[in-house]
C-alpha cells in the first residue's frame, strides 16, 4: 500500500525515466543523435531542392516536398545510428591484443521494443504520407481530366514524337500551355521506352501496342528536357528532345504556325 | 547422404591408376566440353533447314552449342560417374569416394571434381575473385567513358554491352560471394559437420557455375548484351547473338544455385553438431541459410523467363511479343519476382558475416539473437511481396502501386532490427578496429544511406522522378556493394587465416579499406547528384549540366579500383608469404576456430558437442 512517509518507496516510471535521462551514456547518445539528426535535416532540406531541376509542374512540386519530408522522417534514424557509431569509435580499443570483455548484455526487451516501435511508427508515417500524396495526385487528375489537353507521345528507336489530336499538330518538340492540365497518352512503336519530361516530374513507360497514361499541370514557364529513362538500344543516351511551357497566346501562335487550329 | 567416416580415410586406395575417376580433371572437362560444343555447332549448321530465318537459326545453333559445352564439360570432369553407377545399380566404392574427396592430392584437387567442401570453398573464392575483377574492370571502363560529356573512349554499342555484362557478372558474383567461399568452406565446420549433406552436389554446384563463366565471356565476342542485366523484352528478343550467352548463363547459373541452395539448406537442417539447437546456431549460418532458401524459389522464375526468351528467339513463340498477343510486362514480372528477393539473397549473408564479426571484436555477446533472426526472416518474407515496385511506371495496373508501396516500405522495419542487433552489440563496447571490424562501420554508414535512399524510391510519387535515373544506380550500389560486398570482404579478412593458414597482410588491408570506402563515397555521392539532377541511367553520354557530378564519380571509381588492386595483391601475397596464423587469431568462440590448419578431411577428430551459443563473451551484468 502506498505510504507517503515510506523512505523505501519504489521510484515511479516518471522518476526512473528522468534518472535514465541523467545517465552519462544516455546523454551522450542523445547529444550525438540530436546533432546528426540536425545535420541530416539541414542537408536534405538544402541539397535536394538545390540539385533537383526547376519545379515546373504540380507533380514536381509534390515530389520535391516529398523528398524533403522523407529526409525529415528518416533523419532521427540516421541520428541514432550515427550516434552509437561515433561513440563506440571514440572509445575504440588500441593495441594488438583483443580488448577486455565488455558487459554481457544479451538483450534488453524495453530497448528492443522501443526501437521496433519507433521505427515502425516512422515507417507508418512515410507510408501514410506517401498514400495521401498518391491519392491527392490521383484526385487532382480526375478533377482536371475534362478540360485537359491530350498529347499522344510515341517512342520510336530513338526519337520522341508528339501528336496533339485536338489541335491537329504533330511535332518533335513538347510545347505546352501554362496552367492547363495535360494528359499524356504514351505508347511505343518498338521496344520499351520511358517518357521522362524531367522538369514536369512525370515518368511513364512506353510499351508497344499499349497506352500508358500520365497527367500533370505545368505551372511555370521554361524549357523542358525530355529524356528516355529505359534502356532501349544503341542510341538510348541520345533519345532526347526538348520543349517549352509557354503562355497561352505563345502556345496558340505556335499551334497556328504548325498548321493546326487553336484550342 | 554420402559423408565419409574417419575409419574410411585411413584405408589405402587399391590400384587407383586403373580407375577412370583418377584420370579426369579440368583438362579432360575442357576437351570433352569443347568437343561437344564443336560437334553440336557443326552438325546443326549442316543439318538445320535452310528455310529457317537466319536470326532463328543462329540462335538455335548458339544456344545448343552453349548448353552442350556445359554438359560436355561436366561429362569430361566426371560429374556424372556417380549417377551413371546408380543407373546400372551400383555406386562408387568407398575408395573412390575417398579419392573424390581429394585426400592427399595437394593442389591438383582444386582442378578436379572434388567433393571436399573446403576445396569447393576455395574454388568458389577464386571464381568470385575472377568475376569481381572482370566486372570491376568493366566498371572502370564505364566510368572512364562517363568522365566527361561527349567522350569517345568507347562506342555506344560497346558501352551498352559493358553495362549489361558488368551488371550480370557482378550479380552472379555477388550472389555467390559469401555463400560460395564461406558457406562452403567455413559453414560446415561452424556447425560441427564432417562435410556438406551432399558432397557430390556441392562439387556439381561449383563446376556447373564454372561452365557458365566462359559462356558469359563469349557474349563479348558475339556482339555483347545490349539490354542491361534486366534483359527486358522486346529489346532482348530483338538483340543480336550475344543475347544467347546471357540466356544460357542464367539457365546454367539457376541450376547451380538450385543445387547449392538445396545442399546448404539440407546441411544446416540435418548435419548440425550434437547440442547445436536452433538458438545456438551461429548467426552467419542463419543468414546464409535464409538467403539460399530464398534463392531456391526465386531463381526458377528467372530461368523460366530466360527459357521463354530463348523460345521467342529460336521458334518465334511470342511469349513477350505484343504483336502476337505476348506481353513485355509478363517478362518484367517474371524477372522481378526473382529480382527483388535476389537483392536480399545477396545482402543477407554479407550482413550475417558482419554480425558474426561484431561480438568477437567488441568481446560482448550478440545483442538480441532473436531480433536478428526475426529481422532476416522478416526481410526474406516481405521480399517476395514487393517485386512490382520496379514497375510503378511501367503502365501495368497503376491501381496496385499503393499496395506495393506499402509492402516495400514495411521492409524498413525488419531492416531496422538488423541495425538494432549490430548497434546493440556495439553499445558500451570498445571495438578492436582490425580490418574485419572496419567493415562493420562501413556497413552501418553505407546501409544507412542505401536504406534511406531506398525509402524515397519506394514511394510512388518520388519514384516518378527518380525511377530509371542515376539515383537508382547509386542507391543499389550502396546496398549491394557498400553493404553486401563490404560484408564479404570483411569475411575474407576474418576467415582468411582459417582458409589459408596465414594472416592477411594487415597494412594492405587497411590501405585497401580506406581507398575503397572513400572512393565509394565520392563515386556514389556524384551519382546521387547526377540522378537528382535528372540524368537517366545506362547512358553512354550526357548533357553538359551533369559534367561535374560525373567527373566526381569517375575520380571515386579510380580510387575504388586502386583499393581493390591492393586487396588482390594482399590476398595473393599473403597466401604465399603471410605470417603463419595461430589457430584462433581473433579469440572467437565459433567451432571453425577449434580446428587446425590445414583442416582435416573430416574436420573434427571427434565430433564436437555444443553446450551454448558461440557468443558467451563479456562479464556478467549486475
Amino acid at each position: 500500500m502506498s505510504d507517503h512517509n515510506d523512505v523505501h518507496l519504489e521510484p515511479t516510471p516518471g522518476e526512473r525515466f528522468s534518472k535514465f535521462l541523467k545517465r552519462g551514456d544516455i546523454r551522450e547518445t542523445l547529444a550525438w543523435a540530436t546533432f546528426y539528426t540536425a545535420v541530416f535535416v539541414v542537408l536534405g532540406a538544402y541539397f535536394y531542392p538545390k540539385w533537383m531541376p526547376t519545379v515546373m509542374s504540380t507533380d514536381m512540386k509534390a515530389i520535391e516536398r516529398l523528398m524533403v519530408v522523407f529526409t525529415f522522417i528518416s533523419a532521427p534514424v540516421c541520428g541514432f545510428v550515427m550516434s552509437i557509431f561515433t561513440q563506440t569509435l571514440r572509445h575504440r580499443h588500441k593495441g594488438d591484443t583483443p580488448p577486455p570483455d565488455g558487459p554481457a548484455i544479451r538483450n534488453n526487451r524495453l530497448a528492443t521494443s522501443v526501437f521496433a516501435g519507433v521505427s515502425s511508427l516512422l515507417c507508418l508515417t512515410a507510408i501514410v504520407y506517401g498514400l495521401i500524396e498518391l491519392n491527392s495526385s490521383a484526385e487532382a487528375a480526375t478533377k482536371d481530366a475534362p478540360n485537359a489537353l491530350v498529347v499522344e507521345v510515341t517512342g520510336n528507336q530513338w526519337v520522341w514524337s508528339f501528336n496533339y489530336p485536338s489541335l491537329g499538330v504533330e511535332s518533335n518538340v513538347l510545347n505546352l500551355p501554362i496552367d492547363r492540365p495535360v494528359i499524356f497518352q504514351i505508347t511505343s512503336a518498338d521496344v520499351n521506352h520511358s517518357f521522362w519530361p524531367v522538369q514536369l516530374g512525370v515518368k511513364a513507360d512506353a510499351n508497344h501496342l499499349a497506352t500508358t497514361l500520365a497527367q500533370t499541370t505545368p505551372i511555370k514557364l521554361g524549357t523542358i528536357d525530355v529524356k528516355c529513362a529505359e534502356l532501349c538500344g544503341l542510341y538510348h543516351a541520345y533519345m532526347e528532345t526538348s520543349g517549352e511551357v509557354m503562355t497561352v497566346s505563345d502556345f496558340n501562335n505556335w499551334v497556328t504556325a504548325q498548321g493546326g487550329h487553336s484550342a | 547422404m554420402t559423408t565419409l567416416s574417419p575409419q574410411v580415410s585411413s584405408r589405402p586406395i587399391p590400384n587407383p591408376k586403373k580407375s577412370l575417376i583418377t584420370k579426369l580433371n579440368m583438362g579432360t572437362g575442357l576437351i570433352v566440353g569443347v568437343a561437344f560444343a564443336l560437334a553440336t555447332y557443326y552438325s546443326m549448321q549442316t543439318t538445320l533447314d535452310d528455310a529457317t530465318l537466319n536470326f532463328q537459326r543462329n540462335n538455335q545453333v548458339l544456344l545448343a552449342t552453349m548448353f552442350m559445352w556445359s554438359i560436355g564439360f561436366l561429362v569430361g570432369i566426371g560429374a556424372f560417374i556417380g549417377p551413371f553407377r546408380w543407373l546400372i545399380g551400383k555406386d562408387l566404392t568407398a575408395e573412390e569416394q575417398l579419392y573424390l574427396a581429394g585426400d592427399g592430392q595437394g593442389i591438383k584437387r582444386y582442378f578436379k571434381y572434388c567433393t571436399d567442401h573446403k576445396v569447393v570453398g576455395i574454388q568458389y573464392l577464386w571464381g568470385v575473385i575472377a568475376m569481381l575483377a572482370v566486372g570491376g574492370s568493366m566498371a572502370m571502363m564505364i566510368r572512364t567513358q562517363l568522365a566527361q560529356p561527349g567522350a569517345k573512349f568507347i562506342t555506344p554499342s560497346i558501352y551498352n554491352s559493358l553495362v549489361g555484362l558488368h551488371g550480370i557478372t557482378m550479380i552472379v558474383a555477388m550472389i555467390v560471394v559469401a555463400t560460395g567461399p564461406f558457406g562452403n568452406f567455413i559453414m560446415p565446420i561452424m556447425i560441427g559437420a564432417a562435410d556438406m549433406a551432399f558432397p557430390r552436389l556441392n562439387a556439381l554446384s561449383w563446376w556447373v557455375l564454372f561452365t557458365a563463366i566462359p559462356v558469359l565471356c563469349s557474349a563479348w565476342f558475339l556482339g555483347g548484351i545490349p539490354t542491361g542485366w534486366t534483359a527486358y523484352a522486346p529489346l532482348s528478343v530483338q538483340a543480336g547473338p550475344g543475347m544467347n550467352a546471357f540466356i544460357a548463363t542464367i539457365i546454367i547459373f539457376a541450376v547451380s544455385t538450385a543445387v547449392a541452395g538445396a545442399n546448404i539448406t539440407a546441411t544446416v537442417i540435418a548435419m548440425r553438431a550434437k547440442g547445436m539447437t536452433w538458438n545456438r546456431v551461429p548467426i552467419f549460418v542463419i543468414g546464409a541459410t535464409i538467403s539460399v532458401a530464398l534463392a531456391v524459389p526465386a531463381f526458377p522464375t528467372f530461368m523460366v523467363s530466360m527459357i521463354q526468351t530463348a523460345m521467342d528467339r529460336t521458334f518465334l513463340t511470342g511469349f513477350f511479343d505484343s504483336n502476337v498477343g505476348g506481353s513485355g510486362w509478363l517478362y518484367a514480372h517474371l524477372f522481378w519476382i526473382m529480382g527483388h528477393p535476389e537483392v536480399y539473397v545477396i545482402l543477407l549473408p554479407g550482413v550475417a558475416i558482419l554480425m558474426e564479426i561484431v561480438p568477437v571484436f567488441v568481446r560482448m555477446p550478440l545483442f538480441s539473437y532473436t531480433a536478428a533472426v526475426v529481422g532476416f526472416a522478416g526481410i526474406a518474407g516481405l521480399s517476395v511481396l514487393v517485386w512490382a515496385h520496379h514497375m510503378y511506371m511501367s503502365g501495368w495496373l497503376p491501381m496496385l502501386n499503393g499496395p506495393f508501396m506499402v509492402t516495400t516500405e514495411m521492409i524498413s522495419i525488419p531492416t531496422g532490427l538488423i541495425f538494432l542487433v549490430i548497434l546493440g552489440t556495439l553499445w558500451h563496447g570498445k571495438p578492436w578496429l582490425k580490418v574485419p571490424m572496419l567493415g562493420v562501420y562501413a556497413f552501418l554508414w553505407n546501409m544507412l544511406i542505401g536504406g534511406i535512399t531506398g525509402l524515397y524510391l519506394s514511394d510512388v510519387p518520388a519514384d516518378n522522378y527518380l525511377h530509371g535515373s542515376m539515383y537508382v544506380t547509386a542507391h543499389f550500389h550502396y546496398t549491394l556493394m557498400g553493404a553486401a560486398l563490404t560484408g564479404a570482404v570483411a569475411g575474407l579478412s576474418y576467415w582468411y587465416p582459417k582458409m589459408t593458414g596465414r594472416m592477411l597482410n594487415e597494412r594492405a588491408g587497411y590501405i585497401s579499406f580506406w581507398f575503397v570506402q572513400i572512393g565509394f563515397q565520392i563515386l556514389y555521392l556524384g551519382m546521387f547528384i547526377a540522378g537528382a539532377q535528372g540524368q537517366p541511367r545506362r547512358v553512354s553520354d550526357y548533357a553538359q549540366m551533369y559534367a561535374n557530378s560525373n567527373r566526381i564519380s569517375t575520380m571515386g571509381a579510380y580510387l575504388i579500383g586502386t583499393g581493390f588492386i591492393v586487396l588482390l595483391w594482399a590476398v595473393i601475397h599473403s597466401w604465399r608469404n603471410g605470417v603463419i596464423a595461430p589457430m584462433n587469431p581473433w579469440g572467437a568462440k565459433t567451432l571453425e576456430w577449434t580446428v587446425p590448419y590445414p583442416v582435416p578431411l573430416v574436420n573434427f577428430d571427434t565430433p564436437p558437442v555444443v553446450t551454448s551459443d558461440p557468443y558467451g563473451y563479456g562479464k556478467a551484468v549486475k
